[in-house]
């Protein structure tokens, strides 16, 4: 599948981009107080400890949200439609967003068990998921 | 406790399409009708609240306070631009309420206007990257519509909305439109469920007719102190409680709050100012750029139990003669979208029908109206609860 948007990494997403171009999804673990979530932050929003660690998803979760698209919104995306959109919660507790691949996008729901997938887009390796 | 502040006047644009105006000019129009409509001197504003212009136009100018008190020959010690989305106007009357009540300022202009460009080729991109994460979710093909999509559809698998009940949601908004000649959509005719299930997917769940109608425009309302405002207009609009709420700032982490929204702090924070209940709230301006929203807002805000805002609507609760008159002057959905200034527009239909300058579109019982605005894909939100009586 060809089209769509690179990533803009930063300093704090960079660990994040360094783990999928080994296909592992990396996350982020507060070890004073145990908060889980993605690398958007050197924080704990919880506490605000630095105390930060790593630990790498399964990869298994749920559609927590998800939208059908049939009009590419910007040239980028133009080769993609019909797509889903999606908010995945991860069985770890931290929701990221992603496309649903492997599948009819017309069926997809709420609800649905999903796993990772990936998909190398130019420099980069981007989690994808599909149908559990 | 009596209210201490109140708005003493609004005004606004005629919805759409004001090609010979850039988004300053448009600033510079609406400034200048608004004094002329409440016959105001320089000597009677003594604070100015803006948004920053061209937002949705591209080229975004965050100190359009400076050009207008400049422009109006003002020399003030309180004026800011401020910048919260659809919630700016709404918490531009809390920052004036707080102005005012610190004794900065008596008497405060707050304005917003808006170009809200047609979404083409490099408008969708652009305005998609203010609201989604540059790394993690722009990749992935997100854009407004989508955005609100991933909303709804939570919505509606974990509260039982259908597709119907949004559909209900626009059928109600064209009702009030048709009584309001100003709404862009006061000739279209009433729209029925079925015409809007029909229309086009924009993006599923939405329908073109699921959509509000991007358009330019503006207004502004005057902020003074109780006293003040009782000299100005013959029936002020008293703010009577308010709320504000911050927390995140993409979709991604919104967790819980994604249906369960800010909507919900921010009404109960608004009810316990103003010491009231639903029961006092006779009409409400809810936030609408898509249908769903007002379904969300109807529940988080208390109005209907959770999982019976679709039962609220199909009911006609909300059309004209219903027990909430919503949306009243034909909502972002069929009066119009300003891009950065719908907000204004939301605000100012609780504020007239409340001042009783509703004209034709006037609801007969309008003393008390509850309007809940918010920023980015509600992110932020403010609610505020107006009244006729101090």
């Amino acid at each position: 599948m060809s089209g769509g948007l690179e990533p803009i990494p930063n300093p704090i997403s960079q660990p994040y981009w360094d783990g999928t171009s080994e296909r592992e999804l990396h996350l982020r673990e507060c070890h004073a107080c145990g908060a889980r979530f993605r690398f958007i932050r050197e924080l704990c929003p919880k506490c605000w400890s630095t105390d930060l660690g790593i630990f790498r998803s399964s990869g298994q979760g749920r559609i927590a949200a998800r939208v059908i698209v049939h009009t590419a919104p910007y040239p980028a995306m133009a080769e993609r439609v019909p797509y889903v959109l999606a908010l995945v919660e991860l069985e770890e507790g931290v929701t990221m967003m992603s496309n649903i691949v492997e599948c009819d996008p017309n069926l997809v729901e709420v609800g649905q068990r999903v796993t990772l997938t990936w998909e190398e887009r130019g420099d980069f390796v981007l989690p994808q998921f599909r149908p559990a | 406790m009596s209210a201490d502040v109140a708005i003493a006047g609004c005004f606004e644009l005629k919805p759409g399409r004001y090609p010979e105006f850039s988004p300053h000019d448009l600033y510079r129009e609406v400034a200048k009708q608004a004094l002329k409509h409440w016959d105001l001197k320089p000597t009677d504003v003594d604070g100015l609240l803006s948004a920053p212009s061209g937002m949705t136009a591209g080229a975004t100018d965050a100190l359009s306070h400076e050009k207008l008190v400049a422009e109006l020959g003002l020399r003030i010690p309180f004026s800011e631009t401020i910048s919260a989305g659809g919630a700016t106007f709404t918490i531009m009357v809390l920052r004036a309420a707080a102005a005012i009540r610190d004794g900065l300022a008596n008497s405060v202009l707050c304005i917003g206007t808006g170009k809200f460009v047609k979404q083409g080729k490099g408008a969708g991109e652009q305005v998609a990257r203010m609201c989604s994460e540059a790394d993690y979710e722009m990749p992935y093909g997100p854009f407004i519509p989508a955005l609100y999509g991933l909303i709804a559809s939570q919505f509606m698998a974990e509260r039982g909305a259908k597709p119907e009940d949004l559909a209900r949601v626009a059928v109600s908004a064209r009702r009030w439109a048709l009584r309001n000649p100003m709404a862009l959509m006061h000739d279209a005719g009433e729209i029925t469920v079925e015409e809007v299930l029909a229309s086009r997917i924009v993006a599923d769940p939405f329908h073109y007719l699921d959509c509000s109608i991007p358009t330019d425009g503006g207004g502004a309302v005057l902020v003074t102190r109780a006293d003040i405002a009782r000299e100005l207009c013959p029936q002020p609009a008293y703010v009577l409680g308010y709320g504000e709420f911050h927390g995140h700032a993409s979709l991604s982490e919104a967790g819980p709050n994604l249906i369960d929204t800010g909507a919900i702090k921010t009404s109960a924070d608004a009810f316990r100012r103003a010491g009231l209940t639903h029961a006092d709230i006779d009409i409400a301006q809810l936030y609408d750029a898509f249908s769903a929203t007002p379904l969300i807002l109807l529940e988080n805000i208390g109005f209907c139990p959770p999982g019976t805002a679709g039962q609220f609507v199909q009911s006609g609760a909300t059309d004209p003669g219903g027990s909430l008159p919503m949306n009243t002057g034909g909502g972002l959905l069929s009066f119009g979208h300003t891009g950065e200034a719908s907000g204004m527009s939301v605000l100012l239909e609780g504020v007239r029908q409340v001042m009783n300058q509703a004209g034709a579109h006037q609801v007969d019982k309008a003393d008390t109206a509850l309007v809940h605005v918010y920023g980015g894909m509600m992110y932020e939100h403010a609610t505020i609860i107006l009244g006729r009586s101090a």
